[in-house]
């Protein structure tokens, strides 16, 4: 109580945002660095493999988009089926701004974050103007996602259509080799991390814990609603969509089931219900446990998606809230008998 | 005796609204249940009545317990209930609202040209859509929807309010004429001198408890009722 | 122009009784079952095997309407158990999520086990002429049966004791509880009826092209579509718009491309769901 009072008020209180963010800082980097120590050490067993490095940057790929959903929906409730959505238009966005149009790379992902972001943060506002509930939300960004689907495969001119687009921007560069693209997408999720931690320490993330809890008495507390989850959508998206640019530059190659509903949305959404909606470290959890267990099901093929479906209905029956939150809640309960 | 609750508690989220109340109605008998607002009337007719689980308690209808029946069993052994907030389906018509009452059955003529005798008003509206109506006509077709089961016991929860005088006296005539014919009657009421000058029998619930019971008559001349109810100072 | 209307129409009536299906689980139940285009393909399977096993067309197509029924039973018993102790959006989401993980459970087995199987029903015998334009016997016959089958769903709600009272359940659960209807039992009559219309549909729409077994997303994308632009938990308003967005649908289809058109019935489900949420003709908001 007392925290969540200080945090609110830190600014006067303590005198600035900056000595609250140099402290949560510190207190932050330490598990941050300690994942990103043991991750950057994968390639040491890994690395030879070509294949295996490829599912690697796959996994790290997945936790950004899985920190920039939790980020969306963990935060402040809103519902987005469009994961995969906004970070195709990272990564198409990117591709055609780098190749067809000819922007140097760093600026076409930058760009396309960009677009990606705003994009969400559009959707987002739609649904706080027109009061949407969860589902309707969920709804609307569900028709999203399915509409920019059938885009890229409708304009096959711009977007090469059904059989993808290879990418020539960055061909010979490094993202295109066995081992750099891994710690690309390793900086990256550290960065997302990083980010998200702060800002749930910051009066931004009070906000948002407020919101998502009781939408009514935040208000009434005198949290903005409305502004808070576009910021949130903002952010989230641009996670989604700088994941899905620098993936599709290290990948080469993308086509719309890179990014479709049933191949992100649907994954992002187990891996993050696994590790635990709205923890910090829920998605690494997920994204790194859901990587490996579709590997090791890859010879199943088709039957893979019978094994996601039994996983979305024990997760949703069982664990509702995820393995971490319920281990906490264990850890809880045999610290105080 | 035809309702017999004893001990009866009940309430929303682990917290009783309403506790340990006795009470009983008799074959033939119009029974009152007063109170002021939030003393937990709704709170027991839904107990009762099948449509909130009590916490303890019992309660029989006829001999046979059905304390944590639910209510669409309850209102098939004789018993109909219309509540506060009447429950109407608004967009069929008054027929068909009517006819429903008699689910599982077929609504038969005789009952309904009884409902149709006591409220003309609904004879007149027979296709109008029921959400459409005027608070008082909806009131009636509660009350009409609630009879062609053919109920032995008819409860009411508040079935005045909002009504102008003109239309509460209305309902309380037809409730007059029902029990000529041998209707068993519970209301709870707010305003009570309707109830009393109606009801053999009361009750007054107050936090949650019985508090004062008799027959009406007694009631009317108690000073605490008189002061808090029929506000003779 | 006419024949695109034509076809639209065929379409359409298609698309509004399969939305029928799905809107009355929702306007009844407040469950919303995204494993119903799944429903749809297994009844098509169960015909499809029941010919292959020399069965003749009628009576195996009255075992994939019969299997239709099973389906939707099994959902009420099992899938749908600990979905009904919720209420409302709680409900809603808990059922979205559940019954997607059931659609992928089927849609992988089925697609693994039998991934180049589909139901095609023949109907032989030359075009027939409507209005100037040559359409396909199967197509005549499919809206045949679906004009039939809808009048027959309008006369069960309208003229039936038991239509009605499923009808109550939907206007007002509590006022239908109070009259002694149990909305448990209605809600397991509905969703035999959606699985039937599921079935229904899936049989007919083979008499017009392949229902192959991977269909059961796409399936649902358009049930789902109809449904909020017909209004969740109206039929009327799932027949109405599935006719108009079937017509839509056939009209863009042969000016854009197939993708693009679908993008159009998108549209439309998004701007009902922006501007009049409760669509055509809903009932809940």
């Amino acid at each position: 109580m007392t925290e969540r009072f200080t945090e609110a008020t830190g600014t006067a209180l303590i005198g600035g945002t900056e000595e609250r963010a140099s402290r949560s800082l510190r207190a932050l980097s330490l598990p941050v660095a300690l994942i990103g120590a043991v991750l950057a050490l994968a390639p040491l067993w890994l690395g030879d493999s070509r294949v295996q490095m490829g599912v690697a940057v796959i996994g790290l790929t997945f936790a950004c988009y899985a920190i920039g959903f939790n980020l969306i929906f963990g935060s402040t409730g809103q519902l987005f089926l469009c994961v995969g959505a906004l970070a195709g238009l990272g990564g198409y966005g990117g591709a055609i701004l780098a190749d067809t149009v000819g922007l140097p790379i760093i600026v076409s992902i930058v760009v396309a974050t960009l677009v990606a972001s705003l994009v969400g943060g559009l959707l987002s506002w739609i649904a706080v103007r027109r009061s949407l509930g969860v589902i309707f939300t969920g709804i609307i960004t569900l028709i999203f996602a399915l509409a920019f689907e059938n885009l890229l495969l409708g304009l096959g001119g711009v977007s090469g259509g059904e059989s993808g687009f290879p990418i020539s921007s960055g061909a010979d560069s490094f993202l295109r080799r066995q081992i750099p693209p891994y710690y690309v997408m390793l900086g990256l999720m550290l960065v997302f991390l990083l980010a998200h931690g702060l800002l749930r320490r910051s009066h931004v993330g009070w906000a948002f814990r407020a919101l998502r809890d009781d939408e009514v008495a935040a208000e009434l507390a005198g949290v903005d609603v409305a502004r808070y989850r576009v910021y949130a959508a903002l952010i989230g998206a641009a996670m989604l969509g700088m994941a899905g640019a620098t993936y599709a530059f290290t990948e080469g190659r993308i086509s719309p089931t890179t990014f479709g509903f049933a191949q992100v949305d649907v994954v992002v959404l187990v891996m993050l219900a696994f590790g635990g909606i709205g923890t910090l470290f829920g998605p690494i959890l997920g994204a790194i446990t859901f990587t490996a267990l579709d590997e090791v099901l890859i010879e199943l093929g088709q039957l893979r998606v019978l094994v996601y479906g039994i996983l979305v209905i024990v997760l949703f029956l069982w664990i509702p809230r995820g393995v971490i939150p319920t281990l906490q809640g264990l850890l809880r309960r045999r610290r105080a008998s | 005796m035809m309702l017999e609750v004893s001990g009866l508690a009940a309430g929303y989220q682990g917290a009783d609204v309403i506790r340990d109340v006795d009470f009983h109605v008799d074959s033939g008998e119009a029974v009152m249940i007063i109170g002021s607002n939030g003393a937990g009337k709704t709170t027991l007719f839904r107990s009762v009545l099948g449509l909130l689980a009590p916490s303890s308690g019992a309660v029989r209808f006829e001999g046979s317990d059905i304390v944590g029946m639910p209510a669409q069993r309850i209102a098939r052994l004789g018993v109909s209930f219309v509540p506060a907030e009447r429950h109407l389906f608004p967009r069929m018509t008054v027929q068909e609202n009517l006819a429903l009452g008699a689910y599982p059955d077929r609504p038969d003529t005789e009952t309904m040209t009884l409902v149709m005798d006591l409220f003309p008003r609904l004879a007149e509206r027979r296709r109008q859509h029921a959400g459409t109506m005027s608070g008082g006509e909806q009131q009636m077709l509660a009350m009409g929807r609630a009879l062609m089961a053919k109920p032995r016991l008819l409860v009411l929860d508040e079935p005045t309010t909002g009504l102008a005088p003109k239309l509460a006296a209305e309902a309380y005539q037809a409730l007059r004429v029902l029990r000529g014919r041998g209707l068993t009657v519970l209301v709870a009421e707010q305003q009570v001198p309707l109830a009393m000058a109606f009801s053999d029998r009361g009750y007054v619930l107050e936090n949650g408890m019985i508090e004062l019971e008799g027959t009406s008559e007694a009631l009317s001349m108690n000073p605490e009722v008189r002061r808090s109810y029929l506000g003779v100072t | 122009m006419i024949a695109s209307v034509l076809d639209g129409i065929v379409l359409g009536l298609q698309f509004g009784l399969l939305a029928a299906g799905l809107t009355l689980v929702y306007g009844l139940g407040g469950v919303l079952n995204l494993a119903y285009g799944q429903m749809a393909v297994i009844s098509a399977m169960a015909t499809l095997f029941a010919i292959n096993a020399e069965v003749p067309i009628l009576p195996a197509v009255g075992i994939g309407l019969a299997v239709g029924v099973v389906l939707g039973l099994i959902f009420d018993q099992t899938i749908l158990r600990p979905i009904y102790r919720l209420q409302g959006e709680a409900r809603v989401l808990l059922s979205l999520l559940l019954t997607l993980g059931v659609a992928f459970i089927v849609d992988g087995y089925l697609t693994w086990r039998y991934p180049t199987e589909g139901l095609t029903l023949r109907i032989g015998g030359g075009p027939i002429e409507i209005l100037g334009v040559p359409m396909r016997r199967g197509s005549i016959v499919a809206s045949a049966i679906t004009l039939v089958a809808l009048g027959a769903l309008f006369a069960f709600f309208r003229g039936t004791t038991l239509g009605r009272a499923v009808r109550s359940v939907i206007e007002d659960e509590e006022g239908a509880r109070l009259v002694g209807i149990d909305p448990q039992r209605m809600l397991r009559i509905i969703l035999a009826l959606s699985g039937l219309l599921a079935a229904l549909v899936a049989v007919t729409q083979s008499m017009v092209r392949p229902v192959t077994v991977s269909a059961g997303f796409g399936i649902t994308v358009f049930a789902l579509i109809v449904t909020v632009v017909g209004g969740l938990g109206s039929v009327t308003g799932a027949m109405l718009a599935g006719i108009i967005l079937g017509i839509v649908s056939s009209i863009a289809a042969s000016s854009i491309g197939t993708f693009l058109s679908l993008i159009i019935l998108l549209g439309a489900a998004a701007v009902t769901i922006l501007i009049r949420p409760s669509g055509l003709l809903g009932v809940r908001e």
